[in-house]
């Protein structure tokens, strides 16, 4: 194996050491990790913030690195055939802003009163200075504006404390608080496409775990942190795994197609949390809101206000890395993949593939549970009516972005989540709904589940079918 | 796949599992209404129908009744253990069905006065939009591609609606615009999973989304804007001499615009896919694509065609909720009923009296749910009144008793999902 030959000489030497040295080595890092991480968190906001120069200064190091004599040629291969596959993404993430900034233009009230009025030149430079403000508070609403932050890092060295930068950095918070649901949301579909399974019932799962998060949240007082807040997180992930394994056992058992299931199910969820809301669980008469969950439950943030990024975002990364771990480092990962890409083969290979179906739906609503579970514990605190707010929807289209891979869904969530963080400042500032993301999405799923559009757009050639293509069949109903 | 097969073949070696699940779910209909008779109501309860014309159709002993009806359950219940009647089951099992929804009716009227009519009225109003969005489906479903998109269509029409009646100050011209909106946006469905041969289910999904955000979109920064929110619902148009007929009139012949068009759009559709030679065609594409291209039927063109009339008749669907109750446009006004309406297809086994018996089942229990919130009666045993959402989940889990094939089975077209591809 290429990567066996590549492994470090320090890692090598790593691992030759004995348990209790690696483990106490391994403790050691996470504990300065955590101790540093309120600085490494301002660190990644400003880099976010200033991407420009941070991919400057990253391409830098990686050409040096790439290009140094005796250097890593596998990693200018890697490189470019990541860059290779990116294209189709990234043109329908642009082509999908193109149509968006057209409609944008094409409702503008302002330009319509300048066209009533025979002014068309006024209109046409209406329509182009609207939409630049608006796509200025997007960018904005995303990553903050640059300049700013370099003048709130001037002023910081100059004594004026974090208070400044904290408030230029808080675009690209928004966008990682943002992301931190979608991460777990598109994981949770991936990990059911790679098994053959389409989970609708995400936004259901979302409600359930969310729900019972906050529940095991309030319903405990006095308990310490490092107990209190695992028993909520694994409380609503659980759950809402265990929901969603009643459509994994339906088709395992009967062959209910869960596509029909799991939309049932989600409005199940729906009325259910309705009648809870507003009726058992509601703590202040004609709120429909739950109480407020116990300081103990929360996931605590990292920085002041408004600076509101928890450690949710780091538990996504986590998870979204044991994801990448199960399906492709362990037996039961094969074996999910394997029951993905042919049932039949799998069976006739001696795998179990009702349990395939029925632990598969299990992970899947667990990994949706949690982006409920960190909604509830990180930002709202409670659950109120009017939960839903579509990330189990749009999740189906960052599993499709990301290509089912855990890495490509993180990245495709992170996009999504500057999307929706910019969309809400561009509504404040610039007046355009932030609908508009729905639709720009709906473009992008559109662009990518059909990439013969972008191909003729642009022209690209058909890509190389490289390595294992993700397998996604509709199998008709029943 | 493979899974589907073993179900079958659970099925024909042990049938009993299945006869037993339904034995339960009889025998505890049965203890149900002898509980909601015995606990739920005084023996001297009375349940008074009425009609507005005519006064007091009829009058029953609540608990009698409830008693009779759980008895009846028991009895059919027998009747499947010994496997006796077998010949007559649908009868059966259907007037078991209009029994129950009859003995809640007594129920919760126990001691009161109920308007019959009115009822079987918004039974009939609220499995309108469902039976519409069902055909939809079924025209979609039985040409071999999957509609889960009835939701997004129904939203989108329900929005043109709006817009084009208030533009042109006809709600006439507003049904129409909804009609061809939804037809669109099927239009794409076939375009993307049938020309781009996309993921079927992926391809409705997007246009869920697309429909939600863009008539959310459009609606904040066009329609509230002009002013063109409003256009005022359909009075209701009763047909002369027939709507004065007793109790029958009201119910079917003064209605809104949309209730009528169903109904005959009901008649039409029923007789287009079963009894022309363009249904058996259309039906075959569904089932068996190679076999219909082999005699000659342009198969994709047939799809293309079948999901457009689906999404024709979605349109008309979404324009009731606008134009037929409300006369406005809310965000997310359909509420999930597209996907009611796909239970309601599933559950009518992709049949349009099916669908439309389903629908009217659904809508019972939405009309119920209603009732219950003027009347709240009381649940026995727990002491508390039954909140709405339970009733308003009844569709839900039917649909999934269905798919699961305890109760019934659900066959879909065989060739459904499955891109085509000329050899």
């Amino acid at each position: 194996m290429a990567e066996q030959k590549n492994t470090p000489q320090w890692l090598r030497r790593f691992a030759a050491q004995p348990l209790w040295v690696r483990l106490a080595a391994l403790t050691a890092l996470i504990v300065l990790i955590a101790l540093i991480s309120k600085w490494l968190v301002l660190l990644l906001l400003i880099a976010l913030g200033l991407w420009p120069l941070t991919l400057l200064l990253g391409l830098g190091v990686l050409a040096l690195i790439s290009t140094r004599k005796g250097g890593r040629p596998w990693m200018r291969a890697w490189l470019g055939a990541r860059l290779r596959s990116l294209a189709v993404p990234a043109l329908s993430v642009v082509t999908a802003l193109l149509i968006g900034a057209l409609v944008i233009m094409l409702t503008d009230q302002e330009v319509f009163h300048a066209l009533a009025q025979g002014q068309i030149g006024e209109a046409v430079a209406l329509a182009f200075g609207n939409l630049t403000r608006s796509y200025v508070a997007l960018y904005e609403g995303a990553l903050g504006n640059p300049f700013k932050i370099l003048e709130a890092i001037v002023r910081a060295l100059s004594g004026e404390g974090l208070r400044p930068i904290l408030s230029a950095v808080r675009g690209p918070s928004d966008s990682l608080v943002q992301s931190v649901p979608y991460i777990f949301a598109g994981l949770a579909v991936a990990l059911g496409f790679r098994a053959g399974l389409f989970n609708i019932g995400a936004e259901g799962q979302i409600g359930v775990g969310w729900l019972v998060a906050v529940v095991v949240g309030f319903s405990f007082s006095g308990l310490p942190m490092v107990v209190h807040l695992p028993l909520a997180i694994a409380a609503g992930a659980i759950t809402a795994g265990l929901w969603a394994a009643i459509a994994g056992l339906l088709k395992a058992k009967t062959g209910a197609h869960e596509v029909i299931t799991t939309i049932m199910m989600n409005y199940l969820v729906f009325r259910l949390s309705d009648w809870l809301l507003c009726g058992p669980l509601e703590f202040t008469q004609g709120t429909c809101r739950t109480q407020d969950i116990a300081e103990s439950a929360y996931l605590p943030r990292f920085l002041g206000h408004p600076v509101t990024l928890h450690w949710g975002f780091v538990l996504a990364l986590v998870v979204a890395a044991l994801t990448w771990w199960f399906l492709f480092k362990t037996t039961w990962g094969f074996e999910l993949r394997t029951v993905g890409a042919n049932p039949k083969a799998a069976r006739y290979g001696g795998m179990n593939v009702a349990k395939t179906f029925v632990l598969a739906m299990f992970l899947s609503g667990c990994l949706a549970g949690l982006a409920g579970v960190v909604q509830g514990l990180g930002i709202t605190h409670n659950i109120a009516l009017g939960f839903q707010a579509g990330y189990g929807f749009d999740s189906i289209a960052l599993a499709l972005l990301g290509k089912s891979h855990p890495a490509g869904v993180v990245g495709a969530s992170l996009l999504f989540g500057m999307l929706r963080a910019g969309a809400g400042r561009m509504q404040s500032v610039a007046g355009v709904p932030t609908e508009i993301v729905q639709i720009v999405q709906a473009l992008v799923i559109i662009f990518i589940a059909a990439p013969a559009i972008i191909r003729a757009l642009y022209r690209l050639r058909e890509a190389r079918r490289e390595g294992e293509e993700v397998t996604i069949f509709s199998r008709g109903w029943g | 796949m493979a899974v589907q097969v073993e179900a079958l073949g659970a099925v024909k070696t042990g049938p009993s599992k299945k006869d037993i699940a339904v034995l339960v779910l009889l025998l505890a209909l049965g203890a149900l209404f002898i509980l909601l008779g015995g606990t739920g109501t005084q023996p001297g309860d009375r349940s008074v129908f009425t009609d507005q014309v005519l006064g007091d159709l009829f009058v029953l002993p609540s608990q009698a009744t409830l008693y009779a009806v759980g008895a009846f359950c028991f009895l059919v219940a027998g009747l499947r253990l010994f496997r006796a009647l077998d010949s007559l089951r649908s009868v059966l099992n259907w007037s078991l069905v209009i029994l129950s929804a009859f003995a809640f009716l007594v129920w919760i009227t126990a001691g009161t006065s109920m308007n019959l009519p009115g009822m079987v009225q918004s039974t009939l109003m609220a499995a309108t939009p469902l039976t519409l969005g069902a055909m939809a489906g079924i025209f979609c479903e039985r040409s071999g591609i999957i509609n889960i998109a009835i939701e997004g269509m129904m939203l989108s029409g329900a929005f043109a609606a709006v817009a084009f009646a208030s533009l042109f100050h006809s709600l006439w011209m507003g049904l129409l615009a909804a009609s061809l909106v939804g037809g669109v946006m099927a239009l794409l469905h076939a375009v993307l999973s049938i020309k781009y041969k996309v993921d079927q289910i992926i391809s409705g999904t997007v246009i869920n989304i697309l429909a939600a955000g863009a008539t959310r979109f459009l609606n904040l920064r066009l329609l509230e804007p002009a002013g063109l929110s409003t256009p005022g619902s359909f009075d209701p148009i009763s047909i002369p001499i027939l709507s004065d007929i007793p109790i029958i009139g009201p119910i079917f012949f003064e209605n809104q615009p949309t209730v009528f068009i169903m109904l005959i759009l009901l008649v039409a559709v029923n007789y287009a896919i079963f009894f022309t030679p363009w249904g058996l065609r259309m039906r075959a594409c569904g089932e068996h694509p190679r076999a219909a291209d082999t005699v000659g039927v342009a198969v994709n063109k047939m799809r293309y065609l079948s999901v457009v009339i689906g999404g024709l008749i979605a349109g008309i669907g979404g324009a009731y909720f606008s134009l037929g109750v409300v006369g406005t446009f809310e965000d997310n006004m359909t509420r999930g009923q597209g996907f009611v309406a796909l239970a309601a297809m599933i559950f009518g086994n992709w049949n349009p009296i099916g669908a439309f018996l389903a629908a009217l089942l659904f809508g019972f229990a939405n009309a119920l749910q209603v009732k219950m919130q003027i009347i709240q009666p009381v649940l026995p045993l727990i002491n508390q009144p039954i909140p709405p959402e339970f009733l308003q989940m009844a569709p839900y889990i039917l649909t999934i008793i269905v798919v699961a094939g305890v109760v019934g089975r659900a066959r879909p077209p065989a060739a459904e999902g499955k891109p085509y591809e000329k050899q």
